[in-house]
């Protein structure tokens, strides 16, 4: 680990209060990367979908237990980009700022742009680690939805990880820094939102290098706003490497065909298939 | 556990295939530092057997907590007693980077893993190459020895579930405890298929699909693809868990053998579920060579 993990407490700001201020002196970020098209006119995305009464527990929060898995090429490339060798086509899943462009700082970019140059074997998933939040969240695997009224667990197919996620106070682990973060989880109306520190600077958001640092905050909403679907929504706040708040949103979709999840051992299969992801030991 | 324990450990468990001797000494000098062992757990001895009637015994008549389900509530962070080593299941006087072990076999009384005899073999063989577990190389634990990896695990119980959180590299079991039926059994898993079902206050896991990689412990202890464990999970102290796992598999042994310990409470004050990124972290293997296969043989 490069450096001590760092608790950011950005100001609480809603992330849309955030936008519209910095809207009218947005520069907008050079997305030079050769996937990055321009956007085209994108399908209406609306940040409230129809009224939907999801199930419950008892004591009246709603139930987003299942097992669900978006159905887009997030993973790939947040923003929108055209298909290419290994990678499918995407209209991009950045919905604010609107042109869908990720608002790096001019520094940053270059950084971006280097990780996509080197991204075939530098994208932390090509060695098998740990996906990051909120990667995990849309991957090519599913994921399990497990909840008490007391507790939220997300728990991925992918390397067999799982994210707790306490809804009662619970005090902050000093200097905590790691692959998966340490969220905290409290509902605001039929939403859960979950807000995300202790990140380390090494996961990517997707495998075409866009990145963050240590002082990245994640803020998700999980909304259950059809019976088979969660509108999934996380904005990235991170002022080493971003100019401003930014925020994706997908569907996450119910798997009506699966009544458990499997598992995905990702290094032991590269492992068995002779080729051990090995590491670096820090004096060779 | 905080991340220079982890990281130490790490060297200890991977430090048995590392060809660096400076590093091997270190491992060596671990191994030998006395284990504590507490003479009780939950107010019963810890000898297997012993512990196993005197724990039936107290549960009987023990009032256990209940969920608004209505089931034990099994909910909190937990570890066997040992904190999760599984050194030998067997009774051993220690070897390489094993300390004796007083072994947690109950059945068969002998406390031997009743191999066929070609396994036993196997298994002495294997038991020299200890740089071949499976754990060792950040892979699931399997079961039933994930109960005895490092820093134990936060049990949660969903309505239809009682789910495991391990530290130990970040793994779960999600147990439906609805009985539902096995996954075909074409399909072989690290983690296996546990599907659980309530008997009385005893929760009972059923494990198939397996793919038979694992070991029971670092003492080259073996698994075929055929194995079919049982669990069962019974609270005999507000704090205390019976663990008792059945193992089944005629292509490996002469009959089925079953082990006991004891799950604990952990209430250690300020304890945090820190994150155990174990392939992340690994930074030995990459002197698992094919020279490294040689040693032993």
């Amino acid at each position: 680990m490069k450096s001590a993990g760092r608790r950011l407490r950005p100001p609480l700001l809603s992330a849309a209060a955030f936008a519209a201020a910095l809207l009218a002196a947005q520069v907008s970020a050079d997305q030079a990367a050769p996937q990055t098209p321009a956007r085209p006119a994108a399908p209406a995305r609306t940040a409230t979908p129809a009224r939907y009464a999801p199930p419950r527990l008892a004591n009246g929060k709603p139930d987003l237990q299942g097992i669900w898995q978006v159905r887009n090429t997030a993973n790939w490339n947040l923003q929108a980009h055209g298909g290419s060798y290994k990678t499918p086509a995407g209209l991009g899943v950045v919905v604010d700022p609107p042109d869908g462009s990720i608002p790096y700082r001019p520094e940053a970019l270059v950084i971006k742009q280097k990780n996509w140059t080197g991204r075939e074997a530098e994208d932390p998933l090509e060695k098998c680690y740990l996906a990051g939040v909120p990667r995990t969240m849309y991957l090519p695997y599913p994921l399990q939805i497990l909840q008490t009224e007391t507790e939220v667990a997300i728990l991925s197919e992918y390397v067999h990880t799982w994210r707790w996620i306490p809804l009662t106070p619970l005090d902050r682990y000093p200097g905590y820094e790691s692959w998966m973060g340490d969220p905290r989880g409290r509902w605001d109306g039929d939403t859960l939102v979950v807000e995300t520190v202790g990140h380390n600077d090494q996961t990517w958001f997707d495998h075409a290098g866009n990145f963050h640092s240590d002082a990245l905050t994640v803020i998700e909403r999980l909304t259950r706003t059809a019976a088979d679907v969660i509108t999934y929504e996380a904005t990235m706040t991170d002022p080493k490497v971003f100019t401003r708040p930014w925020t994706i949103r997908m569907p996450l979709y119910l798997h009506r065909d699966m009544d458990r999840i499997l598992e995905n051992e990702c290094y032991i299969y590269a492992e068995e298939a002779g080729k051990p992801i090995r590491g670096q030991h820090p004096n060779e | 556990m905080n991340r220079q324990v982890a990281a130490g450990l790490q060297i200890f468990f991977i430090g048995r295939v590392v060809a660096l001797a400076v590093l091997v000494a270190a491992a060596h000098l671990r191994a030998q530092e006395p284990i504590p062992q507490p003479r009780t757990s939950g107010g019963c001895p810890v000898e297997s057997r012993a512990f196993y009637e005197c724990a039936m015994a107290q549960a009987k008549t023990f009032k256990v907590p209940r969920t608004a389900e209505g089931r034990p509530d099994f909910q909190g962070f937990w570890r066997s007693r040992n904190n999760g080593i599984a050194y030998d299941v067997e009774p051993g006087p220690g070897s390489f980077s094993v300390p004796p072990t007083a072994g947690e076999i109950i059945d068969p009384a002998d406390k031997k893993i009743p191999y066929q005899p070609w396994a036993v073999a196997k298994r002495n063989e294997l038991r020299t190459k200890g740089f071949e577990d499976p754990q060792g190389h950040c892979a699931p634990s399997g079961a039933p020895r994930k109960n005895n990896t490092l820093f134990g695990w936060r049990i949660i119980q969903p309505k239809g579930y009682v789910t495991f959180l391990y530290e130990s590299m970040h793994d779960y079991r999600i147990i439906p405890t609805d009985g539902r039926k096995h996954l075909p059994a074409s399909i072989k898993t690290w983690h296996g298929d546990p599907v659980g079902h309530w008997e009385g206050d005893t929760l009972v896991v059923d494990y198939t699909n397996l793919n038979g990689k694992h070991w029971f412990d670092m003492s080259g202890n073996f698994q075929s693809e055929n194995i079919h464990v049982v669990e069962r999970y019974t609270m005999f102290t507000p704090d205390t868990i019976l663990f008792v796992a059945t193992i089944e598999d005629s292509t490996l042994y002469t009959r089925p053998w079953t082990l006991a310990f004891s799950l604990e409470r952990n209430k250690e004050p300020g304890y945090y579920q820190l994150e155990y990124a174990c392939h992340e972290g690994e930074r030995d293997l990459q002197h698992f060579t094919d020279d490294t296969r040689q040693v032993g043989r």
